[in-house]
């Protein structure tokens, strides 16, 4: 007898579609195999679904079982086929037809239960594509796959209640996706921006930062308040929409981001990896390519801390990403393309001390060692930096002795009110165009939608001469302005808002 | 090359061996080798600069400060060549077009730092001289410097110590002046800083505290041509750009000090200061603003 249970395979964000065709036969000796390319996770699902049919008040068929996943040549992988392929056993045993228009996917446990598997709001768009009509996928799954409108999702607890569903003797209504099962990958900041003391340029930076989606780049004495000022700022990120949370959501699902039972990511991923990171974890890679960090901090922030002390090919191969946004990996199976549109927040020491140039305490590295140490940064990836911001050491006694200070600092949640006007602004702006931010735009968009006046445009030239600015920091700093003036709510750039712009210009100093 | 070592050397019997580092006897070299174009005049007013090699963001401003005062009065600037507040001495001397000498602490032929070759040139560019009483490629020793500094002491009238530690080689030119009976001045610097240490100590022993250029042109008699351009009233356009100017007059600050201080947001001032950085009234150093 033989039963087609349909399926599909990740590759990347994109899923293809793979029938599961279970041939049991009644001539040979018993035995149970699976061909079409199966990785060994595959292959152990035979153990998977031999145990937890027979845990599941089922007698598993004595007989000669083989399984197909066609098409035979794409690499399959992961443990979701376990559950088409019990569901293709049991239909010779119990004699169900499978419903049609159907995917099924979900990983057993040796008792019959279904496990949560990654992937879930992958295989619902693909059904939704495709015109599938119903998606059977583990209870843990289900409101994560539910998120797609338009398919019937079914959760499933175990292979029991999927066989009583499948001979119609139990009823299973379809999961409806619910707005409390959204999950917060980073819920709050761990502070808020009230709490960082003085650093006003840097707090103005940052959101600046956080409205235009531009990168930055922070150099302080040890202590100043870098770190602080980063982890603050998951507070003044506006929401996802609901196109990027869909986006973020499909990348967290293939790395397996989302924890059992959780659904839509809507706040921004903020990730920070330590240094000691590898060039594969930041890009992504693998033999079948997963996402690295700077796709699962897509449509979020990356935090370097202590940026020099990453290994410089690490960093190199952070150039492209940063500028293109999305980032294809090649490997000799597969090439997958993954987005990693990213706002980048680096921080680094002024020299490998941490003193250089501070006003009370004197630097004990030799130039030879502080040009060591920039070195390490290389031109290119400094200038694809937009906000080059130098935050000093505070004076604690300043703030000890005048609290009034630090009642003036503005509660990021009054920051983030500016940071969504500026936000709503840009969607307006861009609204034909396929990008969300002023620092996406290109050179034609900047020619349409960033126009400067004529005095500022004047000053820009005087600054670009002044201080020597590459070609590409020079248009950085029309984005930078772009979205200062969208903060004033203007709709060509003047001068104060050009002005403005030129107090993150990059330091001479830095690159050398 | 023995012959252009020959055309570059200076013996102590030489009509042309600078007259005060005759004086201290036994201690003069017997020969100075030389790069450059020796020019008597060079010889005439001098003032060493010495301290740290480590230095802070208050003693490199200090020293930019007066020194580009003291050359534009034509002093020659004498120091030693190491990175930190000699090379800033140099480089401030060279700013405002004055002379300056560097005296080497190896062979006359190798340049010590040698990442500071751009400075070296600049230094030949513009007039000035490299000393030393080494020929040829002699090595850089721990013994050289402290010799070295006999000479920058030698051939200047004063000694100027700006930030020194509590063993800075800048200590050993000080003590050197002392007993050659030239000037000692120092700057005096916060206590809380480690290289405050040597200049207090020099302070307490009798050197004399600078609070600005004049107190050390007043002992060369200079007049006050100094490029010291607060005694023009300032023209700047806008109320707010007045006040930064009149605050950073006082002190230089950090952007977030002036806005906590005139109480407007970060993002007003910041245009304000860009302007006026462009119209070349301040000038920016490690987050500090200044004006020029």
């Amino acid at each position: 007898m033989l039963t087609k249970v349909q399926s599909a395979a990740n590759s990347g964000l994109e899923a293809i579609g793979v029938d599961v065709e279970v041939s049991v036969s009644s001539r040979g000796l018993p035995g149970f195999e699976i061909v079409g390319l199966a990785s060994k996770a595959v292959d152990e699902s035979k153990e998977r679904v031999r145990a937890a049919i027979g845990n599941s008040k089922m007698e598993f068929p004595q007989r000669k079982i083989t399984v197909n996943l066609a098409p035979a040549d794409v690499p399959k992988d992961g443990s979701l086929y376990d559950l088409p392929i019990a569901v293709g056993i049991m239909a010779s045993v119990l004699g169900y037809a499978i419903p049609e228009k159907s995917l099924f996917f979900g990983e057993l446990s040796l008792d019959g239960t279904l496990r949560h598997t990654r992937g879930a709001v992958l295989m619902a768009l693909f059904a939704r594509e495709h015109g599938y009509k119903n998606v059977f996928a583990p209870a843990d799954s289900a409101p994560e796959a539910a998120v797609v409108k338009g398919v019937n999702v079914y959760a499933l607890r175990s292979l029991e209640q999927t066989a009583g569903f499948l001979l119609r003797k139990t009823q299973l209504q379809p999961a409806v996706y619910e707005e409390r099962e959204r999950v917060e990958i980073q819920t709050e900041a761990e502070f808020d921006m009230a709490e960082v003391l003085g650093q006003e340029r840097s707090k103005r930076a940052m959101e600046i930062a956080a409205a235009g989606g531009h990168n930055v780049l922070m150099i302080g004495s040890p202590g100043s308040g870098k770190t602080m000022l980063a982890r603050a700022l998951p507070g003044i990120l506006p929401f996802l929409n609901e196109e990027e949370s869909l986006e973020v959501t499909k990348l967290y699902s293939i790395a397996g981001g989302i924890p059992p039972g959780g659904s839509l990511i809507t706040t921004r991923p903020f990730r920070s990896p330590h240094h000691t990171i590898s060039q594969i974890g930041l890009i992504g890679g693998g033999q079948r390519p997963q996402p690295g960090e700077v796709s699962l901090a897509h449509r979020g922030v990356l935090f370097l801390d202590e940026f020099n002390e990453f290994p410089r090919a690490v960093l190199e191969s952070l150039r492209q990403p940063v500028e293109d946004g999305t980032l294809t990996i090649s490997r000799s199976r597969e090439r997958v393309t993954y987005p990693c549109r990213f706002i980048l927040v680096a921080s680094a020491n002024p020299c490998p001390c941490g003193y250089l140039d501070h006003s009370k305490k004197p630097c004990v590295c030799t130039p030879r060692e502080v040009s060591k140490y920039r070195k390490r940064v290389s031109g290119p990836i400094l200038d694809r930096i937009d906000l080059h911001v130098e935050v000093p050491a505070v004076d604690t006694q300043e703030f000890a002795e005048n609290q009034s200070a630090s009642a003036l600092a503005e509660s990021s949640r009054d920051i983030r009110k500016r940071v969504d006007a500026v936000r709503r602004i840009q969607e307006a702006r861009f609204l034909n165009e396929r990008i969300y931010t002023n620092a996406e735009m290109k050179n034609a968009h900047i020619k349409t939608y960033a126009q400067l006046g004529a005095e500022a445009e004047r000053i820009l030239q005087r600054a670009a001469n002044r201080y020597q600015l590459s070609a590409r920091s020079y248009m950085k700093l029309i984005k930078i302005a772009r979205t200062i003036a969208d903060f004033a709510e203007e709709e060509h750039i003047e001068t104060e808002h050009m002005a403005e712009a030129l107090q993150y210009r990059p330091r001479a100093y830095i690159i050398e | 090359m023995t012959q252009f070592l020959m055309d570059n050397i200076v013996t102590k019997e030489n009509s042309r061996y600078p007259k005060l580092l005759a004086e201290i006897g036994k201690d003069a070299p017997k020969q100075l080798y030389y790069k450059g174009e020796w020019n008597q005049d060079l010889f005439e007013r001098c003032l060493a600069v010495v301290g740290a090699r480590r230095m802070t963001s208050y003693g490199r401003r200090v020293t930019e400060q007066i020194v580009s005062e003291v050359a534009a009065a034509g002093i020659t600037i004498v120091s030693g060549f190491m990175y930190g507040i000699d090379e800033t001495a140099h480089r401030a001397a060279l700013m405002v077009g004055g002379k300056t000498i560097a005296v080497m602490p190896c062979g006359i032929d190798i340049i010590h730092p040698e990442y500071q070759a751009d400075l070296y040139e600049k230094i030949l560019d513009k007039g000035g001289l490299v000393l030393s009483e080494y020929e040829g490629t002699h090595p850089v020793a721990s013994w050289t410097f402290p010799r070295r500094n006999r000479i920058v002491a030698g051939i200047s009238k004063a000694v100027l110590v700006v930030e020194a530690g509590e063993t800075s080689g800048a200590l050993i030119t000080a003590d050197l002046a002392n007993k050659y009976g030239r000037k000692v001045f120092a700057v005096p610097g916060p206590i809380t800083s480690s290289v405050s240490k040597g200049v207090t100590r020099l302070l307490r022993e009798g050197a004399e505290a600078v609070g600005a250029a004049r107190d050390i042109l007043a002992l060369y008699g200079a007049g006050f041509r100094t490029a010291r351009k607060d005694s023009v009233p300032r023209h700047v356009a806008g109320e707010l750009e007045q006040k930064i100017v009149e605050l950073l007059e006082g002190e230089p600050m950090e952007i977030d000090v002036l806005a906590r201080q005139l109480e407007v947001p970060a993002s007003r001032l910041g245009a304000s200061v860009s302007m006026l950085q462009l119209e070349g009234v301040l000038s920016e150093e490690q987050g500090k603003y200044y004006v020029c």
